[in-house]
């Protein structure tokens, strides 16, 4: 059924029909709506489970975990200096094999202090061990919480969503909302092998002499590679049921590209209407979209830009020091691939900056006119500053 | 594609007047995409309310800049110069006055609709909350969609004072007066 609504309502309605029976949150804007329409509905008694309502991110996710530990399914969704808050514990679910699954509304860290769009608070949490995944706009969200909840629970993994403040959070579109019969065929029950028993009291996270730790990890490790591929799996068996998907990466019009611009998020929209202009004015200009960045999909990129000589990484984040994260993941992933191509980068949409096709345009007509990649990344300021 | 904006004061209902305009659109098979400007929301303060609508999914993930649609419930919002860079030229605008079309002469490229949203609004009960006065007069002045969703899309979004509201959509309707754009000699 299709319905107008908020990226934040559209996950809120995700989290509803997969009947998840636990959440734990505390509200941060703007992820606040997703937390007071489940709030409502629980108050409604349309929810199917019930709403703890933490002093903090941190026992948010204690709780999560917790209760994850006992064979229920779980949620939590944060943002900015809640995810921040949260980390310490975003270890400990990795650590202890937990699939909880969590909405992140990408906005800007402090200092200064604002509300806008900007990938780093979930990016920063990239070496948590935590299953990632980029949306661009709120049906992909939705979809994606249905999805994450499959492959967290196949893997035991936690997997995070993250949509990006604003431009997906609060921007209004036709959503098509799955039957809830649809998600029951698709999502069954979660089923641990092993859960805690209130009757026989255990322990979980004794301390370990080194060789099990180093065990451990790399058990993980093997469990996290995996979800390269059930990832893609599970995209398409959601496409056999609900007649839509979307790749761990989606290349478009890359073929005879003789520039391919990659993006992750809500700027990929935007990208898609540049990059159709740019062909009808004649430039071989190519879009590859990130959906999946942990486990990082080299293998997809490298397969989908073979043969291609120009990338240009347009990042809405920043690694101070470093640079865009999605360009350096992208470069670490090309060191081996046999044709080389020059990756450029690009920041832009910076704390919530708009990002406008004609900025995408003057990324395209920039990187051109470049011979050589520098390591610093390039700035695409918004007109008039 | 056609872009709206909304502008107004907080506690007016301009926001909540794109977002019953967006679902109308919906209810009526296309595709809207609506969004305001947050963080500074308060009574009385400048908001602005936009929305997109096509035919087909809407791709664009930003602001609008040049608005096909300017709807002015706040006659004190008005900066001509501000409207003649930002409205696209073959542009429709809709004001919220007492005043008459001679007080408006530089917008006259424009399409131009008036009404007296503020004083069909307190007649009809509804204080100073203008939504569903413009929106009769939007309906009014481009014919983009039915009194009958709109009235759908109020009870849908705004689910007090129903039957004000209905008044105040109708009554604006009715009362708009459309001025043709002036070719400049």
């Amino acid at each position: 059924m299709k319905e107008f609504m908020t990226g934040n309502h559209a996950i809120a309605h995700a989290v509803k029909l997969c009947r998840t029976p636990l959440i734990a949150a505390y509200p941060i804007t703007p992820q606040t709506p997703i937390y007071e329409k489940l709030s409502e509905w629980e108050a409604s008694g349309q929810l199917k489970g019930i709403m703890m309502r933490t002093e903090s991110e941190h026992s948010a996710m204690a709780s999560c975990i917790a209760a994850s530990l006992t064979g229920v399914r779980t949620f939590t969704a944060s943002s900015s200096q809640g995810i921040a808050l949260m980390h310490e514990m975003l270890h400990f679910a990795s650590g202890c094999r937990v699939p909880v699954v969590m909405a992140n509304v990408n906005r800007l860290l402090a200092a200064p202090w604002g509300f806008w769009a900007d990938q780093l608070d979930s990016l920063s949490q990239r070496d948590t061990g935590w299953i990632q995944f980029y949306c661009e706009n709120g049906q992909e969200a939705l979809d994606s919480v249905i999805q994450a909840y499959r492959i967290a629970e196949q893997v035991y993994l936690p997997a995070m969503v993250s949509i990006e403040a604003f431009f997906v959070s609060h921007f209004m579109e036709v959503v098509d909302l799955p039957e809830q019969e649809q998600v029951d065929r698709f999502l069954p029950p979660m089923d641990l092998p092993h859960k805690f028993d209130m009757d026989k009291p255990g322990f979980l996270v004794p301390v370990v002499p080194s060789e099990l730790y180093r065990k451990y990890k790399h058990m993980a490790q093997v469990s996290m590679d995996s979800v390269k591929g059930l990832a893609l799996q599970v995209d398409q068996e959601f496409r056999n049921e609900f007649g839509r998907g979307y790749g761990i990466v989606e290349p478009l019009m890359v073929e005879d590209a003789e520039v391919v611009v990659v993006t992750a998020g809500s700027i990929t929209g935007t990208a898609r209407v540049a990059i159709k202009e740019l062909r009808e004015r004649g430039y071989r200009i190519g879009l590859l979209k990130v959906r999946l960045f942990r486990p990082f999909p080299g293998e997809a990129i490298r397969e989908a830009l073979r043969g291609r000589k120009r990338i240009a990484v347009i990042d809405r984040n920043f690694s101070l020091g470093g640079g865009g994260i999605f360009c350096q993941e992208l470069r670490a992933a090309l060191v081996h691939s046999p044709d080389r191509p020059l990756v450029f980068s690009y920041i832009a949409g910076i704390g919530g900056t708009d990002v406008r096709p004609e900025m995408i345009e003057r990324v395209c007509l920039d990187v051109m006119e470049r011979t050589e990649p520098m390591d610093t990344p390039i700035w695409i300021m918004e007109e008039g500053s | 594609m056609i872009e709206i904006k909304f502008k107004g004061r907080g506690g007016q209902g301009a926001v909540i007047a794109s977002e019953v305009l967006g679902r109308a659109f919906f209810l009526e098979g296309r595709y809207p995409q609506c969004f305001s400007l947050f963080g500074g929301e308060r009574r009385g303060a400048p908001v602005a309310g936009f929305l997109r609508v096509d035919d087909e999914p809407i791709l664009l993930k930003c602001q609008i800049k040049n608005p096909n649609q300017l709807i002015i419930f706040d006659l004190s919002l008005i900066d001509e110069e501000e409207i003649l860079q930002e409205v696209k030229p073959e542009g429709e605008i809709l004001i919220n006055t007492s005043l008459g079309i001679d007080s408006f002469r530089r917008l006259r490229r424009f399409r131009i609709g008036l009404v007296d949203a503020g004083l069909i609004a307190r007649n009809a009960g509804l204080g100073a909350t203008l939504n569903t006065a413009m929106l009769g007069a939007y309906a009014r002045l481009t014919s983009l969609v039915r009194m009958e969703t709109l009235i759908e899309a109020v009870k849908a979004v705004v689910p007090a004072k129903i039957e004000a509201n209905v008044r105040a959509l109708r009554e604006a309707n009715e009362q708009t007066a459309v001025y043709e754009r002036e070719i400049e000699k």
